[in-house]
């Protein structure tokens, strides 16, 4: 399962919370040190280490990222896999500054970059399989509602699923800049129903060489 | 030691006022570094005014430059700061001051320092030459990623003087790294050990050691580049420009820490002198500086995950592993503060804001070091804010702190404090306007490089007070300049140690002679000029209350 989303949303529920954590904790550490220095009457402490401690705290930061790591590898797993008998197969060119989905059948959605891009249709729920590659330098491919993104390399094809399981529309933009047009170059999916998109398939593919734009 | 010998004086004689001459034909290390620190401030003011114009492009709709002109100030803005100031000031404080908290009368190989210099202000010159050819400057982005910066792509010389500056600035930074590793390890004083190194000294020393390793792999990306530039076949097809990659990355993490170490080691000098007290855990932060040397050189791949062409996981493992080093390190400066009596002058507020806003830049990174979030965030403004936590936020207040610091030292006379806290406030206020509104717009899907976005995006009020924020640094950096004049202008002298400091460069003139010191306290641990005071300190008490 290519779920990129719900990983991300694992991941984050984890490490956010522990980073405001450690930030506020070393922060509020720092205020408490300072204002006791600030009103400290005495001659400095002369303490130099403290080395039980700090070994006990080195293995504490090694366990903590000990469990990140675990949190990591683990919610990364499932979005590198591939599945063997994906619904939909479309392979996506990207170019300066285009980007041309075709379906398998034959049905083409292209769009020279702008900030209204042609929508390409993807089933609800399904595994679809990307097939992404670049014709001239590296585009980024990335859905941010999704939460993934992947690098497009020239001639040199890269595979990966995605799921979408929320119907409606996912803008999509170029991530790697790409020269003068980077920023125009957006995309735009969406996802409906499966009967909906095998109809969509069926009549783009008639269409087909003239098919531009659907909904 | 012979290395370090203090080379014959000049037989030409110039006039005073033709000092910045002299530093072009001086084997002093002190004027070298003072020069290369002048050049390099320059190139930071420079860098400093591209990033106003984006700014202001960005809050304005578009409209105040085109693509093609933006495109070329944010290559030029990122190469100015890494490769022209961060990079050369941090290896000019460690020219000037490793000689002197080491007890060295020279710098090893001063006439290499010198030819830094030279290629430091060449390789600037040339890069920056790119904005007067008909093509405009390099704007292939400060990676100058293949095949975005081949022939093809990138015609025109701008790419190609840039690709010359960034290999000359980098030739002079390892010249740099290799007299000042050579000083630290050949030419300490008698009963100056490894271990009784200041940790200023000890933080330049591992990132000497970064550079001397892992900066060579930028001069063969960039020579492959130009290669591929004029004959092609070398870096052709995605696996050229995952090469590309791997090679730039190789260098380009590792630069990151030659980023930070020197300014947390000048953090830790300015913590330990205005606490009042000995740096706490030195052992322990020596070892976190070299066993953070030695596992940023096994991270670079973590700016690739989203290539899907290295083995993200392990590349993950490795960056997570930071947390150790880091953690160790945050530990020893507030250990430091711990039981400290405070002084809080413009130096130490500068390292305040150090500890504080790095932290901010560090936790992200290790966001960004868990793939899954990667993916998500990666090449987004959160990155872009990420980094100008941990270079602007981090080291930039770290270098200011150390400039606060040390400039008596150098020049005699002090800063007027008031106008530094002043600097301090506006540019933490600046910072946080600027930078921190990066990460939300990042998290929305705000992507890097562009000079525009749609106006359905919602995103022109965050972007609005980012560059309000960046006007607000520009006026913290002018009451530095401000700072600066006056403080030279109507002089305060500052004595031999102002601070109470407790390393050796405290125990000669201000600034010092050309051969650093007339004599050398006993040196009995790092911190030589503290363990007199404590001396005195223990026979007062001694006499007060005797046993």
């Amino acid at each position: 399962m290519a779920d990129s989303l719900h990983a991300y949303e694992h991941v984050r529920g984890i490490y956010f919370p522990i980073a405001i954590g450690v930030f506020a904790l070393v922060l509020a550490t720092l205020l408490l040190l300072l204002v006791r220095g600030r009103l400290r009457q005495t001659a400095p402490g002369r303490t130099a280490d403290a080395p039980r401690f700090e070994i006990g705290y080195a293995l504490l930061l090694a366990c903590t990222v000990a469990f990140l790591i675990v949190v990591t590898f683990r919610s990364e797993t499932p979005i590198d896999r591939t599945a063997a008998h994906p619904a939909v197969r479309i392979e996506v060119t990207a170019a300066q500054w285009s980007w041309v989905f075709t379906y398998a059948g034959g049905a083409t959605v292209s769009d020279v970059s702008s900030w209204q891009p042609s929508v390409a249709l993807v089933p609800v729920g399904q595994e679809v399989e990307f097939y992404g590659r670049s014709r001239d330098v590296i585009h980024g491919f990335w859905v941010p509602q999704l939460h993934f993104q992947r690098q497009f390399l020239p001639e040199y094809p890269t595979r990966f699923d995605l799921r979408f399981d929320k119907p409606g529309r996912y803008g999509g933009v170029c991530s790697v800049f790409c020269g003068d047009r980077h920023a125009q170059m957006h995309f735009a999916l969406e996802a409906v129903s499966p009967a909906r998109f095998q109809r969509w398939l069926g009549e783009h593919a008639r269409r087909w060489p003239s098919a531009r734009s659907a909904s | 030691m012979a290395v370090c010998k203090v080379g014959e004086l000049s037989t030409v004689t110039l006039p005073a006022r033709a000092a910045p001459l002299r530093t072009l034909a001086s084997t002093d290390h002190k004027r070298v570094a003072v020069g290369a620190g002048a050049v390099a401030f320059a190139f930071f003011i420079a860098g400093g005014v591209l990033a106003l114009v984006m700014r202001s492009q960005l809050a304005a709709d578009g409209g105040v430059v085109s693509q093609d002109t933006y495109n070329q100030l944010f290559t030029m803005h990122g190469s100015t700061m890494v490769y022209l100031f961060v990079v050369p000031v941090a290896l000019a404080a460690g020219l000037y001051f490793v000689p002197l908290q080491v007890g060295a009368a020279a710098v090893a190989g001063p006439r290499m320092a010198l030819a830094g210099l030279w290629l430091l202000v060449f390789g600037g010159l040339a890069m920056w030459a790119g904005f007067l050819t008909s093509g405009g400057a390099a704007a292939a982005s400060w990676w100058g990623f293949d095949p975005l910066s081949d022939a093809i792509h990138s015609p025109g010389s701008g790419v190609e003087l840039w690709i010359f500056g960034v290999v000359l600035a980098t030739a002079g930074q390892m010249l740099w790294a290799g007299c000042v590793l050579v000083t630290a390890l050949r030419c300490r004083a008698p009963g100056m050990t490894l271990m009784r190194m200041p940790v200023f000294t000890w933080s330049m020393v591992a990132t000497c050691l970064l550079v001397v390793f892992a900066f060579p792999a930028l001069i063969v990306a960039l020579a492959l580049l130009w290669a591929q530039r004029h004959f092609g076949g070398v870096l052709d097809g995605g696996l050229g420009a995952v090469d590309y990659q791997q090679l730039f990355w190789f260098y380009g993490h590792p630069v990151v820490y030659v980023m930070f170490f020197p300014f947390i080691g000048m953090v830790g000098e300015v913590v330990a002198t205005f606490c009042g007290r000995r740096f706490f855990g030195h052992s322990a932060f020596i070892l976190a500086l070299l066993a953070f040397a030695g596992l940023s050189m096994t991270v670079w791949a973590h700016h690739m995950f989203t290539m899907g062409q290295v083995t993200n996981k392990y590349f993950a493992l490795t960056s997570t592993a930071l947390i150790v080093p880091a953690g160790i390190e945050y530990l020893d400066l507030l250990g430091t503060i711990w039981r400290g009596r405070l002084r809080f002058s413009a130096a130490f507020l500068f390292a305040l804001g150090f500890i504080v806003q790095f932290l901010v830049g560090g936790l992200t990174g290790i966001v960004l070091a868990s793939p899954p979030l990667d993916y998500g965030l990666n090449m987004s403004y959160f990155v872009v804010a990420h980094f100008h936590y941990t270079i602007f936020a981090g080291s930039a207040f770290g270098l200011f702190a150390g400039v606060y610091y040390w400039f008596p030292k150098v020049t005699g006379v002090l800063l007027r404090e008031r106008l530094g806290k002043l600097h301090f406030l506006l540019m933490a206020i600046g910072t946080n306007l600027a930078f921190f509104p990066m990460f939300v717009l990042g998290a929305e899907g705000m992507t890097r490089r562009i000079a525009d976005y749609p106006s359905s995006s919602g995103w022109q009020s965050l972007n609005e007070l980012e560059t309000v924020g960046a006007g607000v640094i520009a006026l913290s950096i002018l009451a530095f300049v401000v700072n600066v004049v006056v403080s030279l202008r109507a002089r305060q002298a500052a004595g031999d140690d102002p601070w109470q400091g407790q390393t050796l460069e405290w125990a000669t003139s201000s600034p010092p002679p050309r051969h650093n010191f007339h004599a050398l306290p006993p040196i009995r641990s790092f911190a030589p000029l503290l363990d007199l005071r404590e001396d005195s300190e223990d026979l007062l008490a001694g006499e007060r209350a005797p046993a």
